[in-house]
């Protein structure tokens, strides 16, 4: 039998690969600024672009006088002193430079406080409801090149390992707004203007079944059981939760019962999946695609049978939309976080939830550890076999739920095409994700984003050069060279699909 | 406390893996389990450990019968288990290992990472260990993984630890430093049970000795009535010549030189940092050192298997360096792999197409259409009785053999040819003492025949006897090359990264 060779990571190694790395992201800086400069900046300078930032009309920042405003200001900055001075002078401040997460929260809680004032000052409400921005196309871009060459230029001379991959994301955003900013260019008023705002909105609510899916997988290969069959239970949870909340005439609690249907008809297909996987110890990906079909052909059947001839099935099932009260006021940030379908809040909810479960809990840490090695997990009396029945089960609720985001939250009829593969590009986020709830949701956001983009871009469609078809496959190009391993090192759990026996 | 292992009796449908075994351990004794691979010793400790059930016997601690069903019951009644192969999470930190299977919550669920640390600090203190807690198990040498896996069975109060060849994969300073470990261990009351089939080690630190043979026990002793060359034969059942016998190298013209050779492995580490070798006709260079530092990519460079970044390779003054394996055979180079199953063999064929792998397009062995079965037959049937292969016939399917005969059909399949370079890596790996004699004789047999010999070996006992010339590799870079009587310290030194001191001199 051969041995497995000692992996020997030295510092030396780790440090090198990521001074390469820094180099690279700083070079992808200057491109990045050249390209705002060049190709944005050659606009002609009688060109604006109005960037609108209320969502709905009457959006605005609550009125401070400026008596209070000033307070407000001066507890903001003594929040921002808290969050940020243990870490400057951490003797002062004891136990309390543990808490850096804290920390920062307090300090961001600060920033906003003081930017509420600030703000008002400056005017940003006008005509109850949150001002317009125009900028000059030509200055605007060519200024944000010339700030992102520099931030580049340091990084190719300083080669800051940490900050390079924040700088690279910053890098990445600035250049999408100088492209929407180019994109949005008009020479005559009344212009239709860049809804900044609405895009990001729209970018949440399209997220969530992405979200759910990629969690529901990540907690699947976490204990080492390939679950290819998200779609599948998207179409399970589409379907089962619009009959449900239609036949409980969308009453509050109908679509409560509703949500929770979509979950376990997801989670009846996990069970298949893992009594096949664990049981019969068959092909994973092949039991996949089968209930994947299986599904596919059921849909199709009650679509035809039932739901175009009965009349309860007409109606269309949507969740409500819940602002949260002062936070949903914060600009920008307000309606795209608090001011969302009840449905968001659900799935950042569970997000939060599964990263605590699989990485702070007992439950969790057998889960991974039977993804990893599930001989040494038995070794020491963890049972493979319920701790795979468990995760790929609540996996599988939160996939129905998932497909329950397609009818019952965004309010549309259920058809069999509905889901159209979103849930293997579920499986593509969960990589990109790097098997982690957290990264799933950031590049389901991605897509998300690109997404509600190429909606919103259809009024300008004649002057961007490229379709916006483009601007939707461009996250699948990003996926596919970062599943390649072009970018980083991504690795599965070592045990992803494998099934186990016992000796 | 005390073990007893009564008339333990497993079998594998024919095969009796256990038969009849008696053991019985000692409170506070060092119990040394001697046998060649495949005698049964694992199969007895995974019995003990609860991955097997007895077919008979009984097992009883301070004289009470239990009975173990799964490891669960093993750890409840203070048995810990040392596997070959380390039962950890290589993602996980030390820490997490150690908790793992009876983790501290609090408040529930949380799992209370403090408290974890704490207990790993308090055992690696108390016994003496150098244990990071918060280390990922992957960054960690294998020795400190060892120590990781030893703390983790302690966790569990373990009263009885059986180590099941724990020294494979360490260095000698690293062994010294587990046999210490283990010394503490007893001194504090600990029952050890201690697998090997390395014969000085078991002489250096057991109490008892117990030797297992095709299943039974053959018999006891304690270091200070035996010998090695006693053990030795007790082990293989007949007197055993543990030297290997050569006459001095006569080295004859360069055949294979490397010259500053670098080359990357599967992750875009470099492993091999700037190798140059000079190997002459006639003589064996052999190349020690602890595995993974860069011995199996060096090897797969030369014969053509990964392309070396940069650096030459020339075999009898042809540059290699970019040819193909096709063209380096061609060359004149033979290659006993490392993993013979993975690369030397393919298990599911005959023995007789497995011999003629390398030379399937040969006009011996090809027809205009097809192939010459017949040719290919006899070639085999004479290797088989050339090389002494036991099985039914040449059409045996490779995968069915043992060990030792799966690397006698490598080693007569890369004999066959006409051979300038000869380069064997870990020849002698999982095999009983009877194919070591005979591997190593060939081995010999063709130095003296003139060919270049390279072996590469982590067991240190085969580097010195089978090397005229021994390479020490570390961290990629050849420390020195010394000759074989140089020190066992010197080497230890060497391969934890110092250099030779002819080198520096």
């Amino acid at each position: 039998m051969s041995m497995v060779a000692p992996e020997i990571i030295t510092a030396s190694n780790l440090r090198i690969t990521s001074k390469a790395r820094a180099l690279g992201y700083g070079i992808t800086l200057v491109l990045f600024g050249l390209f705002e400069v060049l190709a944005f900046g050659r606009t002609s300078t009688a060109l604006h672009t109005t960037i609108q930032f209320a969502y709905d009309s009457a959006m605005v920042v609550p009125e401070l006088s400026s008596l209070v405003g000033v307070v407000v200001l001066i507890v903001g900055l003594g929040l921002v002193a808290l969050g940020v001075g243990p870490r400057f002078a951490p003797e002062r401040f004891g136990g309390w430079a543990r808490w850096s997460k804290l920390q920062l929260f307090i300090g961001g809680v600060g920033v906003l406080l003081m930017l509420w004032p600030i703000s008002l000052w400056m005017g940003v409400n006008q005509d109850g409801q949150l001002r317009d921005w125009t900028v000059d196309v030509a200055y605007f871009c060519i200024t944000l090149g010339v700030v992102s060459i520099a931030a580049g230029a340091v990084l190719i001379w300083r080669r800051f390992d940490r900050a390079a991959p924040i700088l690279l994301y910053c890098g990445i955003v600035v250049f999408i707004l100088a492209f929407l900013v180019w994109a949005a260019r008009y020479a005559v008023a009344p212009a239709p203007p860049l809804t900044l705002t609405g895009v990001l909105w729209g970018m949440m609510l399209f997220s969530t079944f992405l979200i759910l899916g990629a969690v529901s997988g990540t907690i699947g290969e976490r204990s080492g059981v390939v679950n290819i069959a998200i779609e599948g239970q998207f179409i399970a949870g589409a379907m089962v939760g619009f009959m449900v909340a239609d036949v409980m005439h969308n009453t509050g609690v109908g679509q409560i019962v509703a949500l929770v249907t979509a979950a376990i008809s997801g989670a009846v297909f996990a069970t298949i999946l893992s009594v096949m996987a664990n049981r019969y110890r068959a092909n994973q990906i092949i039991v996949g695609v089968l209930l994947v079909s299986f599904a596919t052909a059921i849909a199709q059947f009650i679509q035809g049978q039932v739901l175009t001839t009965d009349a309860v099935y007409q109606n269309t099932p949507v969740l409500p939309v819940w602002a949260l009260p002062v936070v949903s006021r914060i600009p920008v940030i307000g309606p795209v976080l608090f001011d969302q379908n009840c449905f968001v809040y659900l799935t950042i909810a569970l997000v939060v939830l599964w990263h605590f479960l699989l990485f702070k809990t007992r439950w969790g840490l057998r889960v991974r550890s039977v993804g990893e090695k599930p001989v040494a997990s038995e070794t020491v009396g963890v049972s493979v076999f319920g701790a795979r029945y468990q995760a790929v089960i609540l996996a599988g609720l939160v996939a129905g739920l998932g497909g329950a985001a397609f009818t019952v939250a965004a309010g549309n009829q259920f058809t069999w095409e509905l889901t159209s593969g979103y849930g293997y590009v579920a499986l593509a986020i969960m990589i990109l994700g790097r098997w982690r709830p957290y990264g799933a949701m950031a590049a389901a956001l991605m897509f998300g984003f690109t997404d509600s983009l190429s909606g919103a871009l259809g009024v300008f469609s004649q002057q961007i050069v490229i379709p916006d078809a483009f601007i939707s496959a461009l996250p699948y190009m990003v996926t596919i060279v970062v599943v390649s391993g072009l970018v980083g090192k991504i690795r599965p759990p070592a045990a992803d699909g494998v099934p186990f026996v016992r000796r | 406390m005390k073990l007893e292992l009564r008339g333990i009796t497993k079998r594998f449908g024919d095969l009796v893996a256990n038969n009849n075994i008696n053991l019985v351990v000692e409170p506070g004794q060092i119990h040394c389990l001697l046998g060649e691979n495949g005698a049964g010793k694992s199969t007895l400790m995974n019995v003990l450990y609860g991955l097997l059930t007895p077919d008979s016997g009984e097992i009883l601690i301070n004289d009470e019968p239990i009975t173990i069903s799964d490891p669960k019951d093993a750890v409840a009644h203070g048995i810990g288990m040392v596997h070959q192969h380390f039962m950890l999470i290589p993602v996980f930190t030390a820490a997490e290992n150690v908790i793992l299977g009876s983790e501290p919550v609090r408040p529930w669920p949380l799992l209370d990472h403090r408290a974890a640390k704490k207990t790993v600090g308090e055992l690696s203190e108390r016994y003496g260990f150098d244990v990071d807690a918060d280390a990922v198990i992957e960054d960690l040498p294998i020795g400190a993984q060892q120590r990781v896996e030893i703390l983790k069975a302690l966790s569990h109060e373990a009263e009885i630890l059986v180590l099941d060849e724990p020294t494979a994969v360490l260095t000698p300073q690293e062994t010294d430093a587990l046999i210490e470990v283990l010394q503490e261990l007893k001194a504090q009351g600990k029952s050890i049970i201690f697998i090997s089939h390395k014969l000085r080690e078991v002489l250096a630190l057991a109490d008892v000795i117990t030797v297992i043979r095709l299943g039974e026990v053959v018999g006891s002793t304690t270091p200070a009535q035996a010998t090695t060359t006693s053990l030795a034969s007790m082990m293989v059942g007949r007197d055993v010549n543990l030297v290997v016998d050569k006459a001095p190298a006569k080295p004859g013209e360069v055949v294979l030189k490397v010259d500053d050779l670098f080359v990357e492995d599967d992750r875009g580490l470099t492993t091999v940092k700037g190798v140059s070798l000079e190997v002459r006709a006639g003589e064996v260079l052999a190349i020690a050192g602890v595995q993974g530092n860069g011995q199996t990519e060096l090897i797969e460079a030369l014969t053509g298997m990964r392309r070396a970044t940069s650096g030459r390779v020339a075999v009898g003054g042809v540059d290699t360096t970019k040819r193909s394996v096709r063209g380096i055979l061609d060359a004149g180079v033979g290659h006993v792999p490392e993993d013979r199953q993975e690369h030397g063999l393919i298990p599911s064929f005959s023995i007789a197409d497995n011999l003629v792998l390398d030379q399937i397009d040969d006009p011996k062995f090809a027809g205009r259409f097809g192939r010459k079965l017949k040719a290919i037959r006899e070639n085999g049937e004479h290797l088989r009785t050339q090389f002494d292969v036991r099985s039914p016939s040449v059409d045996t399917p490779v995968g069915s053999l043992s060990g030792g005969n799966q690397q006698k059909v490598v080693m007569a399949r890369e004999l066959s040819r006409d051979l300038k370079v000869l380069i064997c890596a870990q020849p002698t790996r999982g095999l009983d003492v009877g194919s070591i004699e005979f591997m190593h004789r060939q081995i010999i047999e063709n130095r003296d025949r003139g060919v270049a010999v390279v072996v590469v070996s982590s067991e240190l006992d085969e580097v010195i006897a089978l090397g005229d010339r021994v390479a020490v590799m570390y961290d990629g870079v050849i420390q020195g090359i010394v000759d074989p009587s140089t020190s066992r310290e010197e080497f230890g030194m060497m391969m934890a990264g110092a250099r030779s001191e002819e080198e520096m001199a």
